[in-house]
């Protein structure tokens, strides 16, 4: 007690003045300020950049129309219509990926998060961890190598869905297990001890009550894939008509803006690939506001029945 | 470790000592003034008035011991314990005052024969002597003692009874004087008797049949 | 401490009185947390629609005494049982015994109010029937307005049985958890420190809960509070690093125990 304080009372002479801490305060904010700021250029630029160009672009006929090349009184070629086809592809995609990858993520990190506390739980972890920092373009080499050529499947959405899969299945595994730990043991107890049987009690209970979280990751790692163009570039094919099965060849945006973006020859395509990527950015930001909706009120709100 | 409840149950046993020796005084004092014929009815009273007070703030501070610390086990009994032992104190000092007033009644007693109650008052004074030590040092052995004791207080003030009532020749004033004094000292003895009980009971728990 | 006390500490010290039915028996009861040793012998006999407490310091294997009773404990990994736990004379760690069907028939309540927080009210209580397949609303509707009525919280929530169940006061949600755990109808209700999360006019309503309680079940709570064991308990065992030290009726285990240990720790005069 008396060495405690003795310290205490030493550090006490030691410690500057009021003005200087004072000024150390002010410099330690500022920086901090000054690194926020820094951060936020870039993101602020980019949203900038892309509503200023993509805007002029936006029309009722680019929303709806299918991709058009004109022909203009001077003989150049210039790109009317619009990209709708390539909305539709990607919201196909989006839901085909959910459909596979969704169920699967779900199951494993139940089975990492309940049963995963040994050799293979931890193999499988850490094999999940490893895919989840797999650059997407190598997913969609495999998959271009064993499904498009080696199963021949063909350029198609199938084809598309499963690279995509492959990228979000480890990020559902990986928050559906983080949101199922965050479920208090009580809880568990309090279902065990009713004498619920464990797969039961994980279904109805402890999933139930990690529902915000399970929810949060689906769709964050939607709003990830959505954005994804390397591995549809060979996997997807392209397509100028609207959808017409999952073994046909489809559009995306990403892989639209791509195309749009890298075409030098033919007027307007800059502008329209400006536009797809303001509608790429919506249709994102859409999807982390529902998140945010989704998850409101974190326990409680969201009710759950058995 | 030093309990809050310590400093409460340290007051409690300071008071019931400071009672011990008060009563053990004024029992004392009661028996001399009577052998010796001298008339101290007023010190006596105001002795065992003053016994009576401090039972009662003796109860009081229990139940605040009680109410604020709620003792268990020896601490519980201790406290049980104080209680009844402060009541036998301020009966000793109801009883010496009774003594003292026989002298009220009955004015000069000196041409009585007072062996038996000099025998018996120095019998009963031993007692309290012998349980107040008993509770203040919390031995049982010595407080084991005071039933036999007691016995023969008894024995003594039935023999006396008797013999008062079959010889024809003694003097009624005597008589009734010594039987009654003979009956306080009974009584007293018996309260000393509880007060050797309490002792067992604070330290093993267990509780004399009450005759 | 006191070697020579610990040496006996391992035998009951049974209630000559005349026979009351036995709900629960333990027998030379051990218990492991992976090289811990939490419960060493330890022979209890709970006596059927009574309370009894069990009482003593922090990690002396109360909270796992009665998690061994409805083979809770055995869900923490690494955990470990031996001896015997009878119900009704029927050992519940005999082979083939399904701890599902032991958990229905003895209930238990935990010590932080853990309600289903993404459950109403009224899911909370009809859970344990619910997830077991009871499908009829009216016999449901019943199960979950007998049970709130027990834990004197159907007077409280009757017009809001469709809130959140994390709404509720924390005593209030206790008495959900308590509601909660008599909906399946089990036998034996163990409590783990209910009230040690809960405010005293909270606590004082779970208390007269739980006298009520016993004339329909079998009450064992593990508290660390021994006035709360002295005011619900009919019965009472002291428990220290692992052994029943002391086992009685609780007057007499608080007024008179006879073991100086348990003296020692009733009067705060440990360590």
């Amino acid at each position: 007690m008396e060495s405690l304080q003795g310290n205490w009372r030493n550090s006490r002479v030691r410690t500057s003045t009021p003005s200087w801490r004072r000024f150390k305060d002010r410099i330690a904010f500022s920086l901090g300020f000054l690194c926020v700021t820094l951060a936020m250029i870039p993101l602020a630029s980019i949203l900038f950049e892309v509503v200023r160009n993509g805007a002029t672009a936006l029309s009722v006929q680019f929303l709806t129309g299918t991709p058009a090349l004109v022909t203009l009184p001077t003989g150049n070629a210039a790109l009317a219509g619009g990209i709708a086809v390539s909305i539709e592809g990607t919201l196909v995609l989006m839901g085909l990926t959910a459909v596979i990858a969704v169920p699967i993520g779900l199951l494993a990190g139940v089975y990492l998060a309940e049963f995963g506390d040994n050799r293979f739980g931890r193999s499988i972890r850490f094999l999940n961890d490893v895919l989840s920092e797999f650059p997407s373009i190598v997913i969609g080499i495999l998959v271009y190598s064993i499904l498009v050529v080696g199963l021949r499947v063909g350029f198609s959405a199938f084809a598309g869905g499963v690279a995509l899969s492959i990228i979000m299945l480890p990020i559902v595994t990986r928050t559906t297990e983080e949101s199922i730990k965050l479920v208090p043991r009580s809880v568990r107890d309090a279902a065990m001890a009713l004498g619920i049987r464990k797969w039961r009690a994980t279904i109805s209970v402890v999933l139930s009550t990690a529902r915000s979280g399970v929810v949060t990751g689906a769709l964050l790692s939607i709003a990830r894939i959505s954005g994804e163009s390397a591995p549809l570039l060979l996997t997807i094919g392209t397509s100028s008509y609207f959808f017409s099965g999952l073994n046909q060849q489809v559009d995306a945006l990403p892989v639209r803006i791509f195309l749009l973006s890298s075409e030098n020859y033919v007027s307007g395509a800059q502008q329209q690939g400006w536009g797809a990527a303001l509608i790429l950015i919506v249709l994102v930001l859409c999807l982390n506001l529902a998140v945010r909706i989704a998850t409101r009120g974190k326990y409680g709100a969201v009710r759950s029945r058995i | 470790m030093a309990r809050l409840m310590d400093l409460g149950l340290e007051k409690l046993r300071n008071m019931v000592l400071d009672m011990a020796e008060l009563s053990e005084n004024t029992v004392s004092t009661a028996i001399d003034a009577y052998v010796q014929g001298k008339d101290l009815r007023e010190r006596i009273y105001n002795w065992s008035e003053e016994l009576r007070m401090l039972q009662d703030e003796v109860s009081e501070l229990a139940v605040e011991i009680i109410a604020r610390y709620q003792p268990v086990a020896s601490d519980l009994r201790f406290v049980k314990s104080c209680m009844e032992v402060a009541y036998g104190f301020s009966r000793f000092g109801r009883y010496a005052h009774d003594i003292s007033d026989v002298f009220g009644i009955f004015g000069d007693l000196s041409t009585c024969d007072k062996t038996a109650i000099e025998r018996v008052g120095s019998q009963a004074k031993e007692m309290i002597r012998l349980s107040i030590k008993a509770f203040t040092e919390r031995n049982v052995e010595m407080a084991s003692k005071l039933p036999k004791m007691d016995d023969v207080v008894d024995d003594a003030y039935l023999d006396f009874v008797k013999r008062s009532a079959t010889s024809p020749d003694s003097d009624t004033k005597c008589m009734i004087s010594g039987t009654l004094i003979l009956r306080y000292l009974e009584r007293i003895a018996d309260h000393a008797t509880y007060v050797g009980e309490s002792v067992a009971y604070i330290v093993s728990g267990e509780r004399a049949a009450r005759k | 401490m006191d070697k020579e006390l610990k040496a006996e500490n391992t035998k009951p010290i049974l209630i000559s009185r005349p026979v009351e039915p036995l709900k629960i028996q333990t027998d030379k009861l051990n218990a492991w947390f992976g090289n811990n040793h939490v419960l060493k012998d330890v022979s209890l006999r709970i006596k059927e629609n009574h309370v009894t407490a069990i009482i003593g310091p922090s990690g002396c294997g109360k909270s796992t005494l009665i998690r061994c009773m409805n083979r809770m404990h055995e869900l923490v990994p690494q955990a470990k049982v031996s001896g015997a736990v009878l119900l009704d004379d029927a050992n519940v760690y005999a082979k083939g015994v399904d701890p599902v069907s032991v958990r229905r028939k003895i209930g238990m309540v935990f010590q932080k109010p853990n309600p289903f927080p993404t459950m109403s009210v009224y899911d909370n209580v009809a859970a344990g029937l619910k997830l077991n397949g009871e499908r009829d609303h009216a016999r449901l509707d019943r199960a979950v307005k007998r049970s709130l009525d027990l834990a004197f919280l159907w007077e409280e929530v009757k017009h809001e049985l469709d809130k959140s169940g994390s709404s509720l006061s924390g005593g209030q949600q206790q008495r959900l958890c308590i509601a909660r755990a008599l909906a399946v109808e089990p036998e034996v209700l163990l409590m783990d420190e209910p009230c040690s999360a809960l405010d005293p006019i909270a606590t004082a309503k779970i208390e007269e809960l739980i006298t009520n309680l016993k004339d329909q079940y079998t009450v064992v709570i593990v508290t660390h509070n021994m006035q709360q064991a002295a005011r619900v308990s009919d019965y009472t065992a002291f428990l220290y690093l692992g052994q029943l030290i002391e086992y009685g009726e609780t007057t007499n285990l608080f007024e008179n125990p006879t073991e100086e240990l348990t003296e020692r720790y009733l009067t705060g005069k440990f360590g």
